[in-house]
């Protein structure tokens, strides 16, 4: 899944040295473009999409004169990114993202992921927010084309702690976006599937597309813990003695369920569901969130 | 052959055998807990609790609490020997025993409870154990010194009774520290039994006792403590018409009654029964109780007050003795051309005072016999010269030596004649005229002479009159200038003779003058002037118990009769009387010679009336304030013990020793994580989000 050529430019590990958010944002989708003009993917905003029927109010200048030619009848070029789409990232700032077994916890992960997207569809052309979420909404910034630095200083200064309730994030989140538009939640997911589904199937009623970034720390998968041990909930703070390698089948057999519930329950919801491990380059998910772009990127 | 424990007390610790198998069983790692991002799928686990209860590494507990319990062993000071020597090492104690017999432990029952308290104090002594017994009021005294005679200590506190006087908690310690110093050697140990009354308190921040010394408050106190008692009585003459009544008031004080109730209080005055009163007493409170005015007495009379019974009858009366209405007599010796008004304010002055009275007789120069003399205060020459030889000259001599006096007025009559050696005091050497500049004023007063005690701290109105004419006075030798005019020229002089004295006025003390007898300091002044130049004391109605009483009316051969019936003579050769310390209450009557007749002096003494405000302290109270002495003395009683029993160990530094071993093996193969099949994951620290 990776690219070899320019995955150095978007190592995790090594993004995690730049504390400058802007900076970072700027070097992983350079990294990343200079890539993409070796690969099949070609430009971006100026792709034909389809004709419509002139309507009046229109810009002239659009109007195909060719089509006209051809059919005596008036139809407008539509591209695919001439449209300001909204792109609210909905980043979740509980207690269980401030952890990480390799050299980068899942939040450093989410914040370099949130900024170089925010800092992709920015120069799209898109307005970009961004609004944080615990067990409520911790901070709200409606997307703006102007908002991209508040942006980077809501990132900055957003700190993991705390329960969550993702459910009821979401929900808070279909209330303030009023707009239609895109939202990207970049979460660990840690709520019932099903409860998480109810909340996005509400947000894609009010006409948003979503997209949800499953961030995963190899100990989650891997639970690799042998030794008796008190285990903490790194959101409540409740302490377990457990014996992990007891326990080690069943939670991954709990885990595996876990995941595909989600995916299951995403795909019915029509949402677009991206797990990411945070050892992993962040390519995967520029692609991803281009692929998805490319897919869905009109506004209707 | 038996095993013995210095210190068994700590053998308890072996409960801490306890503290191994629980660390044992409670997770090691519960400090420093393993972070996971959600437990959500954990808790739906079943979870073996019984696993962690498990005890995974027998060898690695056993090592622990053999450890502990040789640590426990060695702290008990274990040793082995003859059984003999067993019962040879328990230390022989000495206990100084203080009973509180002040007057409120005769509340009712407070007594017996205090007798078994300390009958059972020695019931729990050995028979070799030693024992000092004290019996504390306001003093102290060793009743039984050291003994193991616990028989003898028994039949001392038998024969105590409670006494009325006070409570001093300071003299008891005191003298249970003198004691403790002559002790056997033994643990020395001190044992107070006592109502803890507060007001005994006083006095005992500051004293020192012996480091270490075990102190045991035994509290005797009533758990209820109704009581009723006369806490003050004012007694004094009034004219009423031309009759003199005596007007009684008594302050009675209840505390912590059931319920409001009515007590009758009667008054005797002179033995004899004179008024009652019944009053309605408040639970808690106090209430001034008036009797009906009688006639006054002339003379001298001691009085009592009493209140019907109640649990403490020691407090249900009260002593005092009135002082005889006897008028301080001044003879005023005036000139034969005295002019009608000359004197009338000084007569007026002295008129108004009463507590004594001054009564004044005036005399032609000359005619001041012995008789008068004797009958009399003091004497006023008013500008007119005292005898200056002759039998008149020498009685007034013998006068005053013994212990009364005369004052001198040099008024202008005197004044206008040069004297020398007038009343071998003072030279007259002429008159100062200031009626030209607003006349003077007194300038340096010796205010710390009684003569000007009315004026201390408001000096303005002896430096307010104004004297116009005064004479010039030279002062002899033995002289004392009591106050200068603001020229410097002697005012108020004072030659001592004998027990008496000699005032010398040169002030002018009629209106022509000056305006002295016009200003507020005259009245105040002369007063003073004949209380002073009279030697005259003024008599409380009553004194408390553990005061001294000097009779000063009694100068030859005193003899003292007290409460009890017993006599008391000073010494021979004591020339200034007899000083006795008031230890009962009632009446002391002072005699001159023999005991005959009528007293010359006589003193009521009651006890404190904080002894009968029954409320306790706090026994820790009763060492608030005490300090620790390293008092030598002391240690070698002590000492020696100590150091022997130290010696009489044998083998607790090897237990201490090879626990200290086992704890070096434990933490090793601890460490070496010998007792772990258990491997530990290797997880990189989570790391904290920048910023």
């Amino acid at each position: 899944m990776t690219a070899p050529g320019h995955a150095t430019f978007l190592d995790p590990a090594l993004l995690s040295r730049i504390a400058d958010l802007p900076l970072l944002a700027r070097t992983v989708v350079d990294g990343f473009m200079h890539g993409l003009h070796r690969s099949a993917r070609k430009g971006l905003s100026l792709d034909f999409a389809e004709h419509r029927q002139y309507q009046p109010g229109d810009d002239l200048r659009r109007i195909d004169w060719k089509a006209y030619a051809r059919t005596d009848r008036f139809y407008v070029k539509e591209y695919d990114a001439d449209t300001n789409a909204g792109v609210l990232f909905a980043l979740d700032v509980t207690g269980s993202m401030d952890y990480g077994s390799g050299a980068v916890n899942k939040f450093a992960y989410a914040r370099m992921l949130v900024a170089a997207l925010a800092w992709l569809t920015q120069r799209q052309g898109d307005r970009v927010g961004i609004a944080t979420f615990a067990d409520k909404l911790v901070e709200m910034v409606p997307p703006s084309t102007r908002h991209l630095q508040m942006l980077f200083h809501v990132l900055g200064r957003a700190k993991p702690a705390g329960e969550g309730k993702l459910p009821l994030a979401i929900d808070r989140v279909a209330d303030v976006a009023s707009r239609p538009g895109i939202i990207i939640v970049v979460t660990d997911c840690y709520d019932e599937p099903n409860a998480i589904g109810r909340s996005v199937d509400t947000l894609r009623a009010r006409g948003h597309d979503v997209l949800v970034f499953h961030l995963l720390d190899a100990a989650e998968e891997d639970f690799p813990f042998e030794a008796a041990a008190v285990f903490e909930d790194g959101e409540s703070g409740l302490r377990l003695p457990l014996r992990p390698d007891e326990l080690k089948e069943r939670y991954q057999t709990m885990w595996r369920a876990h995941r595909a519930a989600l995916e299951g329950r995403f795909a019915a919801s029509g949402v677009d569901y991206i797990p990411l491990r945070t050892d992993e380059p962040l390519d995967r998910a520029l692609y991803a969130y281009l692929d998805y772009r490319l897919a869905r990127g009109r506004v209707r | 052959m038996g095993l013995g424990f210095l210190v068994p007390a700590f053998l308890a610790g072996l409960a801490a055998l306890a503290i191994p198998l629980l660390i044992h069983l409670r997770d090691k790692n519960e400090e420093t807990p393993t972070r996971f991002p959600s437990l959500m799928f954990l808790v739906r686990l079943p979870i073996r609790t019984s696993d962690r209860r498990k005890v995974t590494d027998w060898p690695l507990l056993l090592l622990r609490a053999l450890a502990v319990a040789l640590l426990v062993l060695a702290f008990s000071r274990p040793f082995v020997g003859r059984d003999a020597n067993v019962a040879a090492d328990r230390r022989v104690r000495a206990v100084v025993l203080l009973v509180d017999r002040s007057m409120s432990m005769g509340y009712e029952g407070t007594w017996a409870k205090a007798l078994d308290s300390a009958r059972a104090v020695l019931d729990g002594l050995a028979a070799d154990d030693q024992v000092s017994l004290v019996l504390f009021d306001e003093e102290a005294e060793v009743a039984q010194r050291w003994t193991s005679d616990h028989g003898a200590v028994r039949a001392v506190l038998d024969a105590a009774k409670p006494v009325s006087r006070g409570t001093r908690f300071g003299a008891a310690l005191r003298v249970a520290r003198g004691a403790l110093i002559g002790a056997p050697p033994g643990a020395p140990e001190m044992v107070i039994v006592t109502d803890l009354q507060r007001s005994g308190l006083t006095g005992v921040a500051g004293l020192e006792l012996p480091a270490g010394l075990p102190l045991r408050v035994i509290g005797v106190e009533p758990t209820t403590r109704p009581n009723t008692f006369v806490r003050t009585v004012e007694a004094r003459r009034v004219v009423d018409g031309t009759r003199v009544q005596l007007q009684v008031l008594a302050r009675v004080t209840t505390r912590e009654l059931k319920a409001p109730r009515t007590a009758r209080l009667t008054l005797n005055l002179g033995g004899r029964e004179v008024g009652t009163r019944t009053a309605a007493l408040p639970i808690s409170g106090d209430l001034p109780v008036v009797f009906d005015a009688i006639p006054a007495p002339v003379g001298a009379v001691s009085g009592l007050v009493t209140i019907a019974a109640d649990e403490l009858t020691a407090d249900d009366t009260f002593h005092f003795a009135l002082p005889a209405d006897d008028a301080l007599v001044v003879q005023l010796v005036a000139p034969d051309d005295l002019a009608r008004d000359e004197t009338h304010f000084l007569e007026r002055a002295l008129a108004i005072g009463r507590a004594p009275a001054v009564r004044i007789e005036r005399r032609r120069p000359g005619t001041l016999d012995a008789a008068a003399l004797d009958r009399s205060a003091m004497v006023l020459y008013w500008d007119v010269a005292p005898p200056s030889a002759g039998t008149a000259a020498a009685a007034l001599d013998a006068y005053v030596t013994a212990g009364r006096g005369y004052v001198l007025y040099i008024g202008p009559r005197l004044g206008a004649r040069r004297q020398s050696a007038l009343a071998g005091a003072v030279a007259v050497t002429g008159i100062a005229d200031r009626r030209i500049g607003g006349g003077a004023i007194l300038g340096d007063i010796r205010d710390e002479h009684p003569l000007f005690a009315p004026f201390r701290g408001s000096q303005g109105a002896l430096i307010a009159p104004r004297f116009y004419r005064y004479p010039r006075l030279e002062p002899a030798v033995g002289a004392d200038i009591l106050a200068r005019f603001d020229d410097g020229a002697p005012a108020i002089l004072e030659r001592p003779l004998g027990e008496g004295r000699i005032l010398i006025v040169g002030l002018g003390l009629d209106t022509r003058e000056g305006d002295l007898p016009l200003q507020p300091a005259f009245l105040p002044l002369m007063r003073r002037l004949v209380l002073h130049t009279s030697g005259h004391e003024s008599t409380p109605l009553w004194r408390v118990t553990g005061e001294s009483w000097m009779p000063r009316a009694v100068r030859r051969d005193p003899v003292i009769v007290a409460p009890d019936g017993t006599l008391q003579r000073s010494t021979q050769g004591e020339a200034t009387g007899i000083a006795l310390t008031l230890a009962l209450p009632g009446v002391y009557s002072a005699y001159e010679g023999r005991v005959d007749g009528t007293p010359r002096a006589r003193v009521a003494v009651n006890v404190s009336a904080a002894e009968s405000e029954l409320t306790p302290a706090d026994p820790r109270e009763l060492l608030l304030g005490v300090g620790e002495s390293a008092d030598s003395t002391l240690q070698g009683v002590t000492a020696p013990t100590s150091l022997e029993i130290e010696s009489r160990q044998r083998g607790w530094s090897l237990l201490l020793l090879a626990a200290l071993l086992l704890l070096a093996v434990e933490t090793i193969l601890a460490s070496r994580g010998w007792r772990g099949k258990a491997r530990r994951a290797t997880i990189v620290a989570s790391e904290r989000s920048p910023g």
